[in-house]
């Protein structure tokens, strides 16, 4: 069993942004000498999200819209104070829900030592309390 | 758009070049959270639509034997970013503190001074430490901001940063420019009637106690201070500032926005005050 994770970043530039991480999942897999496992690909951070769904600019803007009407700013959320630990304020309530509503990781299967997708998968990191530079892993499971 | 107050302890280049940067973030300004590139500065600041930003320094030498960002460590991030309008800062209780303030806004090209009361522990009216100061920056013309309200650094004494302490400085220097940030909270009513009183007062919108940005700036710009009040008697006297990386420059941003002030006001606390106070050199 081979298992190598990989730490990858990237900066945003706004405050909502869907990024697409394709690509460089698609590279790391093919760069591993793994014919058979998984790959994870996993955010660190609360306020961004990992999902997939089809590759087209509309679609992006439909999930920007959705998670922005379902977790709206200017509503009466608890977290809106000063976060001693970090000593900055905790304002992103809504940053920290859409997370919560589009989730932080995606994993899929490793064949043939490429990674399955369907047709119209598309890998994405979504930016939710941009501009930040994030992190996220990519780890290559398997034989 | 110009942020009258934000911090550069979150900027990774710069803090890369002292070692002893991020344990002064961390034990004297308080925060802890890691850093992040000048990239991430800069998209805040267009994600705000900021076209310029007051950089604010700190020198605690006297009070905490550190420094959270030099006068030079200003002057390198404005050469690296033009959008950054560099303050000085000097400790007024160490010797020569005037002189040293003369020599960096000429050497660098400061455009303005930094002090903290609270963290520097100092006494805003003391004659003997604090005044040759204000005599430096009156006549080098630049804007003061005085950290008066609130300080969420863990070893600021906020008792020091009361805004009615700066009454005699006010009386002696009315010439100096100086800016109350936060709307002076909690002692709102004692920076509100300072700036009313004196043309030379400057309020910037930072407040940060409680909720978001939004929240806290409503509350006190409805409850304590009035929207007419503001329109009618201190149109030119107040300033948007952000306290960033405190709060992200964009929320804070909005917060003015949804005050709902007339579009001209609005116009002249995001920038035209700002500019004034600041001079030439800015958009």
């Amino acid at each position: 069993m081979r298992s190598v994770v990989h730490h990858l970043s990237v900066q945003t530039h706004h405050d909502t942004e869907v990024i697409d991480i394709t690509e460089r999942v698609k590279e790391i897999v093919d760069a591993e000498d793994v014919t058979d496992g998984l790959v994870l690909v996993m955010t660190l951070h609360t306020t961004t999200a990992i999902t997939v769904n089809e590759g087209l600019e509309d679609l992006e803007d439909d999930i920007v819209e959705m998670v922005t009407r379902l977790a709206p700013e200017g509503r009466d959320y608890r977290h809106a104070r000063f976060l001693h630990s970090d000593g900055q304020m905790a304002v992103n309530a809504p940053s920290h829900l859409k997370g919560a509503l589009l989730g932080m990781q995606f994993m899929a299967p490793i064949e043939h030592g490429r990674i399955v997708l369907g047709a119209r998968h598309t890998i994405y990191l979504v930016e939710l309390d941009g501009p930040l530079e994030r992190n996220f892993v990519v780890q290559v499971l398997g034989v | 758009m110009i942020d009258f107050h934000t911090y550069p302890a979150q900027i990774a280049e710069l803090i890369d070049t002292d070692p002893d940067l991020p344990q002064a973030i961390a034990d004297v300004f308080g925060l802890y959270i890691g850093a992040q590139p000048l990239a991430t500065y800069v998209g805040h600041l267009d994600e705000a639509g900021i076209d310029q930003a007051v950089v604010l320094p700190l020198d605690c030498t006297t009070a905490h034997h550190a420094t959270v960002f030099n006068n030079q460590q200003i002057a390198w991030l404005m050469e690296r970013c033009e959008r950054v309008i560099g303050f000085a800062s000097v400790d007024p209780s160490s010797p020569g503190a005037a002189e040293r303030l003369v020599k960096d806004v000429g050497e660098y090209g400061l455009h303005g001074l930094a002090l903290d009361p609270a963290l520097q522990r100092f006494d805003l009216a003391d004659r003997d430490v604090a005044y040759p100061v204000y005599q430096a920056a009156s006549e080098l013309a630049i804007p003061v901001m005085v950290r008066c309200g609130i300080n969420w650094a863990p070893k600021g004494l906020a008792s020091l940063g009361r805004p009615l302490l700066l009454e005699p400085v006010i009386h002696d220097f009315p010439d100096l420019r100086l800016v109350i940030p936060q709307l002076g909270w909690p002692w709102v009513d004692d920076a509100l009637m300072l700036a009313i009183k004196h043309r030379n007062v400057y309020l910037d919108t930072s407040v940060l106690f409680s909720g978001t940005p939004t929240e806290s700036l409503r509350q006190v710009v409805e409850t304590r201070i009035g929207h007419e009040t503001i329109d009618r008697s201190l149109p030119r006297q107040v300033v948007f500032g952000s306290s960033y990386p405190r709060v992200d420059p964009k929320r804070a941003a909005w917060a003015v926005s949804e005050l709902g002030f007339r579009p001209k006001l609005t116009q002249r606390i995001f920038h035209d005050n700002a500019a004034d106070l600041l001079g030439k050199g800015c958009n």
